[in-house]
């Protein structure tokens, strides 16, 4: 059962094209993980599958297409852990991470004590339960990541999109958090996408890499297919080495030409 | 009577009056005959100077419109502000908007003589600049200011005599009125209505002068201020013995809707039908009507007299 | 962080305080009934309970005809203002955002006053056109605002209510000049008619108020979510125009009523959500409900003061909300400053 399946999608800011006719399969309970340069299109590919931006193409969610979806339908399958998310001044951790239950909630209704109890688990499970009461704008960088990933999995959703998810936590809370991510996706077959600039973190985690670059798809397979130091030079521009693990993953090195 | 005797004196006060830096000093005879117009100027009245018999007077002011028209100077009138609307011929002089006095529009009447009581904004000075002789006249605050008013603008307007004769007029039937009233030792209370949101008057005003001459006091006089809004649960509780209402014409006061507003019925003055209703301008002027004015509230407090 | 209060304690403190106003304002006035006398001439109106207070017909009249619903109606006009400046400043994410100051109650004017000149002051067309003006004038305020400078720039959308608030009343001194034999009750309208108010005004106000307050409180939380942005709010399920939208026509109808009913009085959308802010924390859960109570507390007592401090005069209770809400005001600039563009 494919999770997601997007087909020609474009998607155009001022009539110049930012990602060109994509076409991805996401199996059920996958993670896969969008990689490339800045400017490649992760973000965009990202925001189209919340349907946040328009789009040309399709998008299909669990077999229904996106567009058909009304949006609580939509934000009840998917949720999405922005890369610069809106920080309300003076709001409570925990009333934010309380605005993930929003999809299930009526129109008019007011949250339960179920709900209550979702938001605590939830931050009990990112480690950032301490924090409830502290106020969002005065968190450190790292801290308000958690509990922004704490709200989309208070939304209990089927499908969950990361943007750089990690890139404000120390080495210990990035393992944290994507073992969690992991966790969740072999307990209750979440699906992911995500877009990581770690490519050795990505390879870890991700079973599927796909390579962006100037809004199009370069190259998609495991990672040891797709992590090849031919392919970083020429979309990354880097000088890499690729090296393994004891576990046989790749993993990505900077290399420093004398 | 009173006034008669004392003709310079009441005209040196005039400048004392309204309020004027400069010491007035009139020229005006101090004779009672009609003397010929062109003798009697120039004139200076509340420090500015007439040249001549004004021809083309232009009236900003419906109060001073009424008096122009009965001291004899109706035939010098060439225009007068929408809100004169008295006497009758007024209406027939040329018509310029009193809500928005400005000095072109003044100016381009081309007159001689220009009546104002209040100034909008310099116009005075600027019709000063362009030689215009202007009389700018604050309300009065006793009767004796109100003919102080009216003689000023007999001085100015060359009717001399008509002035006086109207003010002795005016003088001996408010006397008349006055006279013989069966005024009781303790003054009988008032609430006089200037608007339905309660704008009221004490004692110290015009009207409340006019008002004193016949025994009433106004239930104001406990505030400090000339025209205070009264609050509504005073003026119920108060229980005053008369109402007089100055807004019969635009806000659609009478005995009957004050009847209708809540807890006003509870007030005997209401129940009883002690109500005076006056019209707005007369109860707002200070003209030939004021007779008018104490005439009706006589009559209605005291009964018709003899 | 300290917790913010507890919102049962909250909800205590507030009720408590509209009580107190309640009782305050049916005792204080010029009018010298003794508060003992009304308190028993108030028992004796329950049921089952027969009293004699003490006061003559003309003062028990006083006190159910004439002081009884000025209290009610500046109860509801009070909650009307500060839950309409409460759900502005939570549509608006704008801190300054109040009915005054968004030129709404401009707009409300401006209706009210054409509908005076051609259908006189009496019209029940008058609140209608109230309504009508003040929703073209917050839609106006904010387009000019967007068009302006941007959506984040929060004191953009406050030049552009000062920009169209005065020229809303511009264009009411325009039509009032035009037609001086109705100016009298303009503008005795405009002054704020708390004083002559009978239970006809409340009556007349009743359902407006109860419609919209109740739309408020109902979609206090869908405000919250509106804090996190157009996109966010999306990805969760929002559709965050249709929730502008609602809580911008239920704020706009309970200040028009308002201003319908009780002519132009300012600030008190500023100061009473600030206060509550400032004791219940910034979530609109708690802002709106409080904001409705406090702000009827507030303009009761506002009101004992316009009727007390010149007693027997009346100072306009425009001029009393200006005097304690002109300070507060740039206090609120000072500490709002840093979080408006």
């Amino acid at each position: 059962m494919t999770a997601i399946t997007v087909s020609g999608l474009t998607v155009a800011y001022n009539g110049h094209p930012v990602v060109d006719d994509v076409s991805l399969e996401v199996p059920d309970g996958a993670w896969v993980c969008l990689i490339g340069p800045n400017g490649a299109g992760k973000t965009t590919v990202l925001r189209a599958l919340s349907g946040a931006v328009p789009y040309r193409g399709s998008v299909a969610m669990g077999g229904s297409d996106l567009a058909g979806l009304g949006r609580r339908a939509a934000s009840r399958i998917v949720a999405v852990v922005p890369q610069d998310p809106v920080v309300p001044p003076g709001m409570a951790a925990a009333d934010y991470v309380l605005l993930g239950r929003t999809p299930h909630l009526g129109y008019l209704a007011a949250e339960t004590i179920g709900d209550r109890r979702i938001v605590w688990e939830v931050m009990e499970r990112l480690d950032c339960a301490d924090l409830a009461e502290r106020r969002l704008d005065r968190l450190s960088g790292g801290e308000r990541q958690r509990v922004v990933l704490a709200r989309a999995l208070a939304q209990e959703p089927s499908v969950l999109l990361l943007d750089e998810p990690t890139s404000a936590l120390d080495i210990g809370h990035q393992q944290h958090v994507l073992e969690l991510v992991e966790g969740l996706r072999r307990e209750r077959g979440v699906t992911v996408v995500s877009a990581l600039h770690d490519l050795t973190l990505a390879a870890q985690y991700a079973e599927r890499l796909v390579l962006l670059d100037r809004g199009v798809i370069v190259a998609d397979g495991s990672p040891d297919a797709v992590l090849t130091e031919d392919a970083l030079s020429r979309f990354s521009g880097a000088k890499v080495e690729i090296l393994r693990s004891a576990d046989g993953s790749p993993v990505v090195v900077p290399r420093r030409q004398p | 009577m009173r006034r008669f005797a004392s003709l310079v004196l009441v005209v040196a006060l005039v400048a004392v009056a309204c309020g004027d830096d400069d010491t007035a000093v009139t020229t005006v005879p101090a004779t009672t005959d009609t003397t010929t117009a062109s003798s009697a100027f120039p004139v200076t009245v509340n420090g500015v100077t007439i040249p001549e018999r004004p021809e083309r007077i232009v009236s900003a002011s419906g109060a001073h419109t009424e008096i122009l028209f009965a001291i004899g100077a109706g035939d010098q009138v060439v225009a007068t502000d929408t809100f004169s609307d008295f006497p009758a011929e007024a209406l027939e002089t040329g018509k310029f908007d009193g809500f928005n006095i400005s000095v072109e529009a003044v100016a381009s009447l081309d007159p001689d003589l220009v009546i104002l009581f209040f100034d909008p904004g310099d116009v005075v000075a600027g019709l000063d600049e362009l030689g215009i002789p202007t009389l700018l006249f604050g309300p009065p605050t006793t009767l004796e200011n109100a003919f102080d008013q009216w003689l000023a603008l007999g001085a100015a307007t060359g009717n001399v005599a008509g002035a006086e004769q109207s003010v002795r007029a005016a003088d001996e039937e408010i006397a008349e009125i006055t006279a013989g009233l069966p005024i009781p030792s303790s003054p009988l209370t008032y609430y006089y209505e200037l608007d339905p949101s309660g704008f009221s008057v004490t004692s110290d005003s015009f009207v409340g002068s006019l008002l004193g001459m016949l025994g009433l006091e106004s239930i104001a006089d406990s505030t400090d201020t000339a025209f205070p809004q009264l609050s509504t649960e005073f003026i119920v509780e108060s229980d005053p013995d008369w109402i007089v209402l100055a807004d019969t014409v635009c806000c659609d006061a009478n005995a009957a809707t004050l009847a209708e507003r809540p807890g006003w019925d509870q007030m005997s003055a209401v129940a009883e039908g002690r109500v005076v209703e006056l019209d707005d301008s007369v109860a707002s002027r200070w003209g030939p009507r004021i007779v008018d004015l104490v005439g009706d509230v006589a009559e209605t407090v005291y009964g018709p007299n003899g | 962080m300290t917790a913010t209060p507890a919102p049962l304690r909250l909800a205590l403190l507030a009720g408590g305080g509209l009580a107190a106003a309640l009782v305050i304002g049916l005792m204080v006035g010029p009018a010298s009934l003794g508060p003992g006398e009304v308190l028993a001439e108030v028992a004796d109106r329950m049921p089952f309970v027969s009293l004699d207070s003490g006061l003559s017909e003309r003062e028990a009249s006083i006190l159910w005809d004439i002081r009884a619903p000025r209290v009610v109606l500046g109860m509801l006009v009070g909650a009307a203002l500060a839950g309409s400046g409460a759900a502005y400043q939570g549509v608006f994410r704008n801190p300054l955002a109040d009915p005054y100051l968004l030129g709404v109650a401009a707009g409300a004017g401006l209706g009210a006053t054409i509908v005076i000149v051609f259908a006189g002051p009496g019209s029940v067309l008058v609140p209608l056109a109230a309504f009508v003006g003040a929703i073209a004038a917050v839609v106006a305020t904010y387009g000019l605002g967007a068009a302006a400078g941007g959506r984040r720039t929060g004191l953009t959308l406050i030049l552009a209510g000062v920009a169209m608030a005065s020229f809303l009343t511009a264009l009411q001194t325009f039509v009032q000049q035009q037609n001086t034999d109705v100016i009298r009750e303009v503008y005795s309208w405009i002054l704020g008619r708390l004083g002559t108010a009978g239970w006809g005004e409340v009556r007349l106000m009743l359902p407006y108020a109860a419609v919209s307050f109740v739309a408020l409180v109902l979609h206090r939380r869908l405000l919250d979510v509106l804090a996190v942005g157009e996109e966010e709010a999306g990805t969760l399920g929002v559709r965050p125009a249709l929730v502008r939208g609602v809580v911008v026509v239920a704020a706009s109808l309970a200040a028009a009523a308002a201003v319908a009913v009780a002519g132009l009085i300012g600030f008190v959308g500023i100061i009473v959500p600030h206060t509550v802010r400032l004791l219940a924390g910034p979530s609109y859960r708690r802002i709106v409900p409080l904001s409705l109570v406090a702000g009827a507390a507030f303009l009761v007592l506002a009101d004992v003061a316009a009727r007390s401090v010149l007693s027997p005069a009346e100072i306009p209770i425009g001029v009393v909300t200006a005097f304690v809400g002109g300070p507060f005001f740039l206090l609120v600039l000072r500490t709002a400053r840093k979080g408006l563009a």
